[in-house]
Order: C-alpha cells, then structure tokens, then sequence
C-alpha cells in the first residue's frame, strides 16, 4: 500500500504525542490500546487498528515500566504492529510479533537517549543559578520537543521503508557498543547517590549509609521481599532516624527534668 | 558547556516564614506534576520535571532571588519517585520550604520521602488497576468495541486525578502543621532526616545497583569419569572386562572399567556419587556393567561468583564510593562523573577478544 503525504504526516504527529505521553502527562495515551485504532483510523481500517491494539495491549499486561526498568518500547512497538496489521494485511498476532523487533530497537534508543540526555541538567543547573524559572519551562519544554521528534521521526521512517529499513537500523549498532552504553546508562545513577551522599554526610553518618547498604543486600537476597523492598528499608531508616531524634531531643529535656527529680526526692 | 560550581547555602538568607501557598498555585503544581520526568535522564532522573513542576511554589514562598536560586539548585538533586505520587513529595517539600529550613534538612527529606514511593505506586497503579482495566478493556477491544480504549482511559484518570489533587493537598497540610513541633528541635531534626537520608542511598544502592562485573576467564579443563551402567548378556559382558585405559591421557569419550596396572576405576555417577567399575552377573544369564567414560569439560573462572561471595552488591557500592571520593575530595563535578561512567561503561565492552585475540577477555557487562 502506498502512503499519502496526509498519512505520513499523521502518524508523524501520533507518534510524536504518544512518545512524550509514554513518560509524562496522561501516561496512558500511548497505550497500544489507544494508538492501534488511531492509527487504524489514519491508514483507513479502524476494526484492524482497534484488534491489533488489544492483542498488543494483552502482551504488554505484564511489561510494565516498573521499578524504572525499561521494557520493550509499547510507543513504537503498538504503532509498528497496527501499521504493520493494516498496511500489509498481516494477521493480528503476526503483526504484533514482527513489531517486537522495533519494540526492542524503541527499548535500546529510550536507554540511550536517557544517558545522552544527562548533560541537559547542566543546562537546568545554570538556569537555577540565575534563578531564571522561564529557563526552567523552556527547557522543559526543548527536552521534551526532541523527545517527540526523535521518535516521530524513527516510527515515520520505518512506516515509509517497512521492514528492511528496520532490521539495517538494528544491524548498524554493534552488540559491544549497545552494552557498553547500556551498562553505562546503569551506572549513570551512582551519579546521583555519590551527589546525594556528598550533601548529608559527615562522620556519623557513614553508620547509616553502611547500615542501609548492609540489610538492603539481606533483603535482596530474599525473593518474597523484592517488591516491597524499598518500603522495608524505608521503616527500617525511618525508625532508627525518629529514635535518634528522641534520643537527641529527649536528652536536651533530661537536663531540666533531671533537676526536678532530685528536688522531688 | 558552562561550568555551574555553586554552593548551596545551609540556610537560606530571608528566614521569615512565608505565609501560606494560595490553592490557586497548589493547583498549578499539580498540573505542572504530569510532567515529572520530562527530563528524565540516569544521572538525576526526574530532577528537572521535579523543578519544572515545584518552580510555581518555590516563587511564592522565595521572595528574595538569591534564596530562590539555591531553592531551585538542590531541588535539582538526584530523584526517581513515582510520577503519580510525586504530589505527596510535593507538598512536604513545599511546607518545608514555606518555613525557610536549612537548605540541608529539606534536601534528606526529599529523598527519604521520594524513594520509597516506587514500589507503592507500582503495586498500586501498573500492577493493580491497570492489569484489572487494561485486561477487561482489551478483550472488549479484540472483539471489535470501540468504547473500550474510552472506558480505559477514564477509569485510569479519573483514579491518578484524584490521587494527585488529594496528596498534594494533604501533604502540604501535614507539613505547614506539623512544622511547628519540628523547628523547636531543629538541630535534632536535621540529624534524623540525614540518617535517613544516608540510610535511603545505602538501600538504593543494592536495590537499584545492577550493574555487575560478568567476565568468565576460561580456566582450562578439568577431566572426570563418568559412570554408566548397562545389563547385557555375560557374553557381551566379557568384551567389557578388558578394557583398560590411561585416564590422564585417555580423550573424552573413551570408555573404561580398569586403569593400565589392571585395578578397576572409581567413576561419578549422576548423582555425584562414586561407584566402583566392574562387572555383577545377574544370575540370569545377564551381567549388569558399570564402565567409565572419560569427561573433559572447560572450566572458566567467574568473576561475578567470587564477587558475590565476598559481598554481594560490591560493584555499585565501589562505584558508589568511587563518585562519593571524586566529588567530595577532588571537586569533580556532576557531568565529569558522567563522562567517568560512560568512559568506564563503553572500555568495559570492548571487544577485544576479536579486535587483539585475547581469549580470556568477554567483556566486562
């Protein structure tokens, strides 16, 4: 099937909201569920868009982003496999499988746009320096445009080349390189912990970080307390920072009530 | 790119409380909420939608612009909660700015506050109401009912909508309230929040810390005999008992019941166990055979077993240190760090194994 100028140019803009609302605003949009019959509507077979959508939505059921991790992109993936469903007439559960190839390409490109993004805060950090809080929207706003555009742009180029063009894609970043960055990318938030530490430590505070550290990795190597790991800790360190603060504030009121007491006896 | 060394304060220089944050700005805020990771990105994560969406209470509650600068600076710190619960974090932080504490206390709060939302709001949203909504709402799809991406997306939002509005609210309001008590104790107060702070990082350093160093270093082989046992008839028996072969030279797969000076070879069973070779007659005119074949399997060294065996985690929490060490002694800055990582994550993969030929070499990752 031949793509008018029209239809390249709505699934353009499809794409381009639907990857910004996989992170931010709606954050539901971008469902497979929500973009199959829309894309179904532009390419003109709303019925296909609609079954295509629900079947990639059920796959995704247990694909969520959670805990941070990227799963394979839903955005480009739900897009490709309606695109796929209504352009080459493929049977639903065909089209969403041979969509899972650019689902991973989207999962990979999500990874390393999020490392390459990190010189932005650069940008932000100056801005706050100047407390100049139009910056802030501004770039808010140019960080988010990129995003868009970068995968408008990626989803609209496999719409117009198919198939081939895709697997070339994926075939031109060497294996080594991918999981160098991807690693990198992991490694990208001891960034932040190191930032972090820097500010709220002084001696005392080696204990805590050490402590945290200690019974976090006990309770990692506990299947059952995966999920609510971090809620465990949380109560762990909070009741050890609410007893000390007791222990501080009540001993600073120990003093005068001290005086009472021998008076009493 | 421009260098931005700036020190935040201990506390901020106009230390009159402001007055309370009108529900005309609480609400922008919360609108601005949707877009928390706008910017998202590994080193701070959702940092700069955090400002994006804080910046309408921080002008409120700053009235002097050197005050809202280091407001703005160090709420661009490190932070990964969860977006549709960010607002509670919201509203604390907000309180807590209102009442001009130091720079510090409101940096460990954040992150104490912030961190453990995930798992919440995983349980509560993608692992609870959308499976339940998605699941229904996608058979009415396959079966071709147009309502069913409607009715999804109204019971997902109508549900965020209301948990946003209503934390920021309820958390802002516990804050303003609870504040009073806390200032007395000011000294005391800032000490808990860094404990916890502290403590938080430690955890999330094994909670979000994969990163892992999985190089095998092929370390020759190692040979073994492998016992089989089989009945054949005795006639077939005999042609087993006289098989005798070196096992220090013999090649995989050979078999054998006795070594070369005739004493019979002790073999590993399935289990692990060892057996004796040799040859039991049934009695029936069937001998049962226990023979040995000679194993040569690679051993390869594992870098990450004998990591986790001195401590699991080790290589986020070095890592961890690492940065801690060039940012608090040498003065690295933020994007330095960065550069460090991606440096250290693109050499670890090289792929030197094919480029030089060195075998042992499979890649740090």
């Amino acid at each position: 099937m031949e793509a008018n100028f029209l239809q390249i140019a709505l699934v353009f803009l499809v794409t381009f909201v639907a990857a910004i609302d996989q992170f931010d605003f709606t954050e539901s949009l971008y469902q497979p569920i929500v973009t199959g019959p829309i894309i179904g509507a532009i390419l003109g077979d709303v019925q296909t868009g609609l079954v295509v959508g629900g079947t990639y939505q059920l796959m995704t059921i247990g694909n969520m982003p959670i805990g941070g991790a990227q799963p394979p992109n839903a955005v480009i993936g739900g897009i490709m496999a309606a695109v796929f469903a209504c352009t080459l007439e493929m049977d639903p559960n065909v089209a969403v499988a041979t969509a899972i190839p650019f689902a991973l390409l989207g999962q990979y490109g999500v990874t390393l746009f999020f490392t390459l993004r990190a010189p932005l805060m650069e940008s932000f950090r100056a801005a706050a320096v100047k407390a100049d809080t139009k910056a802030i929207t501004k770039l808010t706003v140019i960080s988010e445009v990129i995003l868009g555009l970068i995968f408008a742009f990626i989803v609209t180029l496999f719409f117009i080349g198919g198939l081939t063009a895709g697997q070339a894609v994926v075939d031109m970043v060497p294996k080594w390189l991918n999981n160098g960055l991807s690693a990198a990318g992991g490694m990208m938030k001891f960034v932040g912990f190191a930032i972090l530490l820097k500010i709220m430590m002084s001696r005392d505070m080696w204990a805590f970080f050490l402590l945290g550290f200690g019974l976090t990795t006990i309770v990692h190597g506990i299947p059952s307390l995966a999920k609510p790991e971090l809620l465990i800790m949380a109560m762990i360190g909070f009741g050890l920072a609410f007893w000390d603060f007791q222990q501080q504030t009540e001993l600073k009121g120990a003093a005068f009530d001290g005086g009472d007491m021998s008076d009493g006896i | 790119m421009a260098s931005n060394e700036f020190t935040v304060p201990a506390q901020y220089e106009d230390l009159t409380p402001a007055p309370n944050v009108d529900k005309k700005t609480l609400n922008r805020m919360v609108w601005r909420s949707y877009w928390l990771q706008s910017s998202f990105n590994y080193e701070t994560m959702q940092s700069g939608g955090w400002l994006f969406a804080m910046v309408p209470g921080l002008e409120k509650v700053h009235t002097n612009k050197n005050d809202l600068a280091a407001s703005m600076y160090h709420n661009l710190d490190f932070i990964n909660t969860h977006p549709f619960l960010v607002t509670f974090v919201m509203g604390i932080v907000l309180s807590l700015e209102q009442n001009k504490v130091d720079t510090q206390t409101i940096r460990s709060v954040r992150i104490s506050a912030a961190s453990p939302l995930g798992g919440i709001g995983d349980a509560l949203f993608w692992l609870t109401l959308v499976p339940i909504t998605a699941g229904i709402t996608s058979n009415m799809a396959i079966e071709g009912n147009l309502i069913a991406p409607l009715i999804f997306l109204i019971v997902f939002h109508a549900a965020l909508f209301a948990c946003r509005f209503g934390l920021m609210n309820w958390a802002y309001k516990m804050g303003t309230s609870a504040i009073d008590s806390l200032t007395s104790n000011m000294q005391a107060f800032t000490r808990a929040a860094a404990i916890m702070g502290c403590f938080v990082v430690g955890a999330l350093t094994v909670n979000m810390g994969g990163t892992q160093i999985n190089l095998n270093i092929p370390n020759g082989t190692t040979r073994g005999l492998a016992a089989h046992t089989v009945v054949v008839s005795n006639e077939e028996a005999e042609n087993f008992a006289d098989l005798a072969i070196d096992t220090e030279t013999a090649e995989a797969g050979t078999l054998g019941m006795t070594d070369e000076d005739g004493t019979a070879l002790k073999a590993a069973d399935a289990d692990g166990n060892v057996v004796d070779c040799g040859i039991v007659d049934l009695g029936n005119g069937m001998s049962s055979v226990t023979y040995g074949e000679v194993t040569v399997s690679d051993v390869s060294f594992s870098v990450a077993s004998t990591l986790d065996t001195v401590m699991p985690k080790l290589v986020p929490l070095a890592l961890v240190l690492l940065l801690y060490f060039l940012f608090a002694k040498k003065n690295f800055t933020p994007i330095k760090g960065i550069i460090l990582m991606l440096i250290i994550g693109i050499l670890g993969a090289l792929p030197l194994n094919e480029w030089l030929g060195i075998t042992w070499w499979t890649g740090l990752w």
